[in-house]
C-alpha cells in the first residue's frame, strides 16, 4: 500500500510539472520581462510564468553514446530584467547524486545558446566549426561546494582517516609558501587552473564549443545559478547577461541537457533537446 | 576505426585513431621472478606523487598476488569474463591472436570495451597477498614442482600503451602521447573527469580523483625520463626487478639495445594481457614455477619459450650479464655489452654508465678448520 502511494505522489508530482501547474506549455521558451531576475528556484516570480517542456533525446549521435532513456522531459521558464536572464529548469529525479568518486557521477543541467544570433543556426549539438555555442553548465556537487561543503575527502567518505598529508606538514625551511606549494605539487589540475577543479564560489560554469569533444572554458565567466533538491526532482535557476541582440524582433534558440547520475550519465552521455525557439515577450 | 598494425597480436587491429609511433617509445622489463613483494616500489611512487586530498586511494603502483591479489578487485577477471575466450593460432611460425580485442569487440554507442570499477573495487589493494592458487592440505610438504600450491608477484605501473584505451576512450582529447618518448599523460588543464578513461584502461592504471574531478594517471617519472634516469619505482626497487628502457618494433631491434634483446631477440618478456590489443609495453618476465595454463592467458602464447630461455639462463652468459644489469644504476642504460664475467651498462652514446660482474667469485671452506682445530657452522 505505501508502495502505491509513493507511486502515485511520483505521478501526480511528474503531471504537475508537466502542466506547469496548470499553465498550457508552449511550444517555444517565451521570456517574461520582470523588474529584477531571482537565482531562486523557489521565488515566486516563477509562479505566473508560461512553461514550455521538451521532450529530451538520446545523445545517441557521438560515442559515447546513451543507449537508454532516462529523464523524459525538462520544464523550462525563462524571465529577464533587460540585462540579465534567467532560465529555471525542472526535473524529474528520483535520486539526489551530489558526491563524485570512481563509478559515481553528479547530477547535471545545461543550457545552450549560440553565440551569435542569425539565421543559419549552428547544430544543435554543442555547435561546429566557425558556430561557436555558449553552454552554462550546472553541477549537483559544485551546489552543495557552494553552500558549505568542506574542502576534504571526509566530505565524500565520512568515515576516512588519513594519517598525513605532505600539504599540511610543518615545512623544514622557513618558507612560507611551502605548503602551498606542495598542495599544487599534489593537485595538479589545481595548479593548472583547471575551474572544473574546485574550490568555486558558484554552481555553474561557462563554457564555449564548437561541436563535441571541443568544450572550452568561456573566456569570462559571466553565469550564475543555484538549485534545489525538490520532492521529485531538481529544480535549477542559471542566470547570464542576456545575449547580445536579443530582442522581441530578434529571436534566438535555446537547447537543454540534463544528466541524471543514478543512470550513469556523465559528459557525452546525457539527454538532450534540439534548438528550441527563445522568444521575449 | 583506423587500420594499425600490433605486432605482439600478428595482425593489424582497429583503432580509434591511425599508427602514429612516438620517435622513441618508454618501455620496461619486470623479472617475476625476482619480486618480493616488499612494496618499496609502492611506496616510493605514492611519496612521490599521490601524497594529495583525493588521491588516498590512489596506487599508480601497486603490487598484487596472483591468482588472488586484485587492485582494484578482479581488474583482469571482469574483462576476460567480457571478452569471453579467445584463441591465438600459429602462421609461419607465428603466434597470431584470431580473438577480438576491446577496442574490436567495443558495443554499440561505445569506443572501447570496458567497465568501471566502484570505490569499493580500490579498497583492499593487497587483497588475496600470499594467497596460494590451491588449499594447502594437512600433511602437505614442499614439492617441487609446486602443482597447485604456487602463487607469485605482479608488480604494475601504467602500461604507457602504443595504442592506449585511455586516450581511445577520451571524447574530449584530454589524454596524449608524448610524441619524444611515447609516455602516455592525461592533461590535467583538459580533463573534466568523465572517467571513460578509468572505464576504457583495462588495466585499470586511471583513477578519478574526486577532490579535484579529474582522473590522473602514472606519469613515467618523466621529469626523471628527460634527465636520463629510470623513475622512481625502478631506482627504489629492492630486489632489482626491474629495467627501464626505450624499445624498438621488431623490424627495427638492435641487440645492444638491452630491452630489445629481452623481448624482440630473446624473447624471454612479455606483453601483460596482449590480447586486449594496446600493445602494452611493459614486459614481464614470466614466472617458471607457474602452471602456464595460467600464464598463457596473461602473458600469451610465447610463455613456454620465455620460460625455456630464462631456465637456460645459467648456460647464456649474455643473457645471464644482462639481467645483472637489472637495478644496477639510477641512469637508464641505453645500449649493453658483455666483456668476459662483466656486463657493461651504457648511455646513448656508448659511455659507460656501470659495469657488474655477473659471476660472483667462489671460495669453499672446508668444513673442519685444521688451523684452529674446529669445526665450522653454517654461518657467514
Amino acid at each position: 500500500m505505501m508502495r502505491f502511494l509513493i507511486f502515485a505522489i511520483f505521478v501526480l508530482a511528474a503531471f504537475a510539472i508537466s502542466c506547469g501547474r496548470g499553465q498550457t506549455p508552449t511550444a517555444e521558451v517565451n521570456v517574461a520581462q520582470v523588474k529584477e531576475v531571482t537565482l531562486d528556484p523557489n521565488d515566486s516570480a516563477w509562479r505566473d510564468v508560461t512553461p514550455h517542456v521538451s521532450k529530451l533525446l538520446l545523445q545517441d549521435l557521438v560515442d559515447p553514446r546513451l543507449m537508454e532513456p532516462s529523464t523524459a522531459d525538462v520544464q523550462v521558464k525563462a524571465i529577464t530584467d533587460g540585462a540579465q536572464i534567467a532560465f529555471r529548469l525542472e526535473w524529474l529525479d528520483e535520486t539526489q547524486n551530489d558526491v563524485p568518486s570512481p563509478k559515481h557521477f553528479v547530477d547535471g543541467c545545461a543550457v545552450q545558446l549560440p553565440s551569435k544570433i542569425e539565421a543559419n543556426v549552428p547544430a544543435p549539438q554543442m555547435g561546429e566549426v566557425g558556430k561557436t555555442v555558449e553552454i552554462a553548465f550546472w553541477r549537483a556537487d559544485w551546489q552543495a561546494i557552494v553552500e558549505g561543503r568542506a574542502d576534504n575527502i571526509q566530505s565524500i567518505y565520512p568515515n576516512a582517516t588519513v594519517d598525513h598529508y605532505p600539504s599540511e606538514a610543518k615545512p623544514l625551511e622557513n618558507n612560507p609558501q611551502a605548503l602551498s606549494e606542495a598542495a599544487a605539487r599534489y593537485a595538479p589540475a589545481r595548479a593548472l587552473g583547471n575551474r572544473r577543479a574546485g574550490p568555486r564560489d558558484q554552481p555553474v560554469e561557462d563554457m564555449i564549443a564548437e561541436g563535441p569533444g571541443t568544450l572550452s572554458p568561456a573566456p569570462n565567466a559571466f553565469s550564475k545559478g543555484k538549485g534545489v533538491k525538490t520532492k521529485t526532482g531538481w529544480a535549477v535557476v542559471i542566470s547570464r547577461p542576456i545575449p547580445a541582440g536579443f530582442t522581441a524582433s530578434a529571436p534566438s534558440q535555446i537547447a537543454f541537457a540534463v544528466w541524471e547520475a543514478a543512470h550513469g550519465e556523465v559528459g557525452a552521455r546525457k539527454m538532450r533537446t534540439g534548438w528550441v525557439p527563445l522568444i521575449l515577450k | 576505426m583506423a587500420r594499425v598494425n600490433n605486432w605482439q597480436l600478428g595482425r593489424e587491429m582497429s583503432y580509434w585513431y591511425p599508427e602514429s609511433r612516438p620517435e622513441k617509445q618508454f618501455a620496461a622489463v619486470f623479472d617475476t621472478n625476482k619480486c618480493i613483494a616488499c612494496q618499496t616500489c609502492t611506496l616510493a611512487c605514492k611519496t612521490t606523487w599521490t601524497s594529495g586530498k583525493g588521491q588516498e586511494y590512489m596506487l599508480w603502483n601497486n603490487v598484487e598476488t596472483k591468482p588472488y591479489g586484485f587492485y582494484p578487485l578482479a581488474w583482469d577477471l571482469n574483462l576476460l569474463e567480457m571478452l569471453d575466450g579467445q584463441q591465438w593460432s600459429e602462421k609461419d611460425g607465428n603466434h597470431v591472436y584470431d580473438g577480438s580485442t576491446i577496442f574490436e569487440s567495443a558495443p554499440a554507442g561505445e569506443r572501447v570495451h570496458g567497465w568501471r570499477p566502484s570505490d569499493e573495487d580500490y579498497a583492499y589493494p593487497n587483497v588475496g597477498e600470499d594467497d596460494c592458487a590451491g588449499g594447502v592440505d594437512g600433511g602437505a610438504s614442499m614439492e617441487v614442482p609446486h602443482q597447485m600450491a604456487w602463487f607469485y608477484y605482479l608488480a604494475r605501473i601504467c602500461n604507457h600503451c602504443t595504442y592506449p584505451a585511455c586516450l581511445a576512450s577520451c571524447p574530449r582529447g584530454s589524454i596524449y602521447k608524448r610524441p619524444e618518448d611515447g609516455i602516455v599523460l592525461v592533461d590535467q588543464g583538459r580533463c573534466r573527469g568523465y572517467q571513460e578513461c578509468v572505464r576504457g584502461c583495462p588495466y585499470k592504471k586511471v583513477f578519478f580523483n574526486p577532490m579535484t574531478s579529474t582522473s590522473e594517471k602514472c606519469i613515467a617519472c618523466y621529469p626523471k625520463i628527460e634527465e636520463g634516469l629510470s623513475p622512481q619505482c625502478f631506482s627504489n626497487c629492492i630486489g632489482k626487478i626491474r629495467m627501464a628502457g626505450f624499445l624498438n618494433t621488431p623490424d627495427k631491434a638492435q641487440a645492444d639495445n638491452p630491452l630489445d634483446y629481452l623481448v624482440h631477440i630473446k624473447k624471454v618478456a612479455l606483453p601483460l594481457f596482449p590480447q586486449f590489443g594496446l600493445e602494452p609495453n611493459v614486459y614481464y618476465i614470466p614466472p617458471i614455477h607457474v602452471p602456464t595454463s595460467f600464464t598463457k592467458q596473461m602473458f600469451g602464447p610465447g610463455v613456454d619459450k620465455a620460460v625455456e630461455v630464462y631456465r637456460n639462463a645459467p648456460n647464456d652468459p649474455d643473457l645471464t650479464s644482462l639481467l645483472g644489469l637489472f637495478g644496477s644504476t639510477e641512469s637508464i642504460v641505453r645500449k649493453w655489452k658483455r666483456v668476459g664475467d662483466k656486463a657493461i651498462g651504457m648511455d646513448e652514446n656508448g659511455k659507460e654508465l656501470v659495469n657488474v660482474p655477473f659471476r660472483e667469485p667462489v671460495h669453499i671452506r672446508p668444513a673442519y678448520d685444521k688451523l684452529h682445530q674446529i669445526t665450522r657452522t653454517n654461518c657467514p
